[in-house]
């Protein structure tokens, strides 16, 4: 229990024209270890991919919040997860990132698990003179007690009282679906994870794939070589999706872009792209349209940022990345990314995807790195000092509009609200979606 | 033609991390072959790197020195918070092996650590692992026509740039 005030940390006052948060919730380690246990650890995350475990006795492992977790294929093919832990004395019993196993035996003791998390053996059990209070408990691994799969994307819950999965991802399946319809056998992720920190806190991270305000401020030595390569069209270098399109330029007019936010904290910031053929998926843009119509062709075009609430991005911006967030501490993030493409794209999309994608979301690219180092910059701003209020959750506000707009409707999207924004809006109060998300979580944790 | 013995191969190695140390770019991109490439693969499991680079991930493919130029024009830009404060990088090099050599041509294996200080962020860190080069002779001397640098952490503090590995 924290001794702060739910006031004290947001000041939403929605009726004054105000919207601001707390410095604490970046910078207190005690605010930090309640958001591990009410947010990550109690309630929907997101834990991996079920193409991570295609095949029958396919499994890979994780966390969620601390608690180690495997997911796991079962003999007759029905995906399941457990917590990773032996119920004899907590050793993991799979110490993998992945692999293919019908049995785990704990490596301490040797009890033994099937693939569908049933104990099949404790060592000497007859021999053991074990008394009626162990023969009542349970031996099985213990199952996450909330878990569910949607269009290839599996999500948990430690906690069992949550919302059915269908219910907290709502509106945000339709933008789910516009990522897994973009090849009628779904999407994979290319081989190869790339995992990085930064010294700040997780929600620096949530709040940056929705921002659009930072692009040209935060990246112009990136768009500067995109502009470059864009006039010399040189052919050993990477071209960029972002160097064709306006939607981030300050000078373009008409609607550029906005954003939609969604119950549970997911929400969507977008860019008009056209269909061009810089886009890998190009080569099958009249197959999808075919397929799903063409509205929804048009807007797996766009530049997309989707966040589910609290630890999945997906960016579909100068190439294709699925990100996971893991908080470790109050100042210390590490960051799980993979470049998510089409199955069955060509060997040349995919080719173009690939080398977009590592000049630009990689660690060691050329765009990230001044992400993570301003993030740091901010997290030494964030000590508690006498004005604890930001600023950075303002602009928009006056532009936001209850339920969706042309765009949203163009592909039957009921966004909670949205703001269709022009070159400069660049809104900000679709991060009050996270807040009120985070305020519902952690609720009962607070004074 | 020229055949590489093994002290000119510690010596060009050597002379290479000079270069990236002191952050002088323009005659370390010097060294690279105009079609070169520059290669960092990711992992893809515990034990196994990403082998193709055109259907897997990698940290930075490069085929094309015009590609470490531009990483050189965005240090120097101004323009990039995370190039604003370099970090001070020392590239210690070891078990520098010539494992292919022939009339112009050499491949080098090496163990590399790079101890660096992030003074912006007040910490030190080393990324480490190994290179293979594959070296040219030309009118020029030797060139690196690949160069491959195997990062054995490969869990990103923040940044890594192309003097960092």
């Amino acid at each position: 229990m924290s001794a702060y005030r739910m006031s004290e940390l947001i000041d939403d006052r929605p009726a004054d024209g105000v919207f601001r948060i707390n410095r604490a919730l970046f910078s207190d380690p005690e605010l930090f270890a309640l958001e591990q246990h009410y947010i990550f650890e109690g309630g929907w995350v997101f834990i991996g991919m079920a193409s991570q475990a295609l095949q029958p006795n396919d499994f890979f492992t994780g966390l969620i919040g601390r608690v180690p977790i495997i997911v796991s294929r079962s003999e007759d093919g029905v995906l399941n997860g457990f917590i990773n832990a032996c119920p004899h004395k907590g050793a993991r019993i799979a110490q993998q990132l992945s692999g293919n196993a019908r049995l785990h035996v704990c490596p301490y003791h040797s009890w033994t698990f099937d693939s569908s998390g049933a104990n099949r053996n404790i060592k000497w059990r007859s021999g053991g003179c074990y008394g009626a209070g162990f023969d009542r408990e349970d031996h099985d691994l213990a199952r996450i007690p909330r878990f569910g799969e949607y269009r290839g994307f599996l999500f948990a819950s430690l906690n069992p009282d949550v919302p059915s999965l269908d219910d907290y991802l709502g509106e945000a399946r339709k933008l789910l679906d516009l990522v897994a319809d973009q090849s009628s056998e779904g999407v994979e992720l290319v081989p190869g994870a790339v995992r990085f920190t930064y010294a700040a806190n997780w929600k620096m991270q949530l709040e940056n794939c929705s921002d659009q305000y930072h692009f040209t401020s935060t990246h112009p030595s990136y768009i500067r070589i995109l502009e470059a390569r864009a006039r010399e069209q040189k052919n050993d270098v990477v071209q960029s999706t972002l160097g064709g399109s306006d939607f981030w330029k300050e000078d373009a007019e008409g609607p550029t872009g906005g954003t939609f936010s969604f119950e549970h904290g997911h929400v969507l910031n977008w860019g008009l792209m056209a269909v061009t053929p810089a886009l890998p998926l190009y080569e099958r843009a009249d197959e999808i349209a075919e397929r799903i119509g063409t509205a929804r062709r048009n807007w797996m075009f766009n530049m997309r940022n989707l966040t589910i609430f609290p630890n999945l991005q997906i960016a579909e911006n100068a190439s294709s990345q699925l990100r996971v967030i893991r908080p470790i501490a109050h100042n210390l993030t590490e960051m799980q990314t993979w470049c998510i493409a089409p199955r069955g794209e060509s060997a040349e999309a995919r080719r173009t995807r690939i080398r977009q994608y590592e000049d630009f979301f990689n660690p060691t690219g050329m765009a990230t790195p001044d992400d993570t180092v301003v993030y740091e910059e901010c997290q030494m701003g964030m000590a508690r000092q006498e004005r604890p209020w930001l600023q950075g959750h303002a602009r928009g506000l006056t532009a936001s509009v209850e339920g969706g707009n042309a765009y949203s409707e163009m592909i039957g999207l009921n966004p909670q609200r949205s703001v269709l924004g022009q070159a400069q809006t660049c809104d900000e109060s679709l991060f009050h979606s996270y807040y009120r998300a985070w305020a519902t979580r952690m609720q009962d944790g607070l004074a | 033609m020229t055949l590489l013995t093994d002290r000119e191969a510690e010596l060009f190695l050597y002379g290479e991390a000079l270069l990236l140390d002191e952050g002088r770019y323009d005659a370390w991109v010097e060294l690279f072959t105009p079609d070169a490439i520059f290669w960092m693969p990711a992992w893809k499991s515990e034990s196994e790197q990403t082998s193709d680079p055109d259907s897997e991930l990698s940290l930075i493919y490069y085929h094309g020195r015009s590609n470490l130029e531009d990483r050189i024009k965005r240090i120097r830009s101004g323009m990039s918070v995370a190039s604003k404060v370099r970090l001070r990088v020392m590239h210690a090099l070891s078990n520098v092996m010539v494992i292919a050599r022939a009339p112009g041509t050499a491949t080098i294996s090496s163990c590399f650590i790079v101890n660096l200080v992030d003074v912006r962020a007040g910490r030190t860190h080393a990324f480490f692992g190994r290179y293979e080069h594959e070296l040219v002779h030309g009118e020029s001397g030797w060139r690196i026509s690949r160069k491959v640098i195997r990062l054995l952490n490969d869990v990103v503090p923040t940044l890594l740039d192309i003097y960092s590995i």
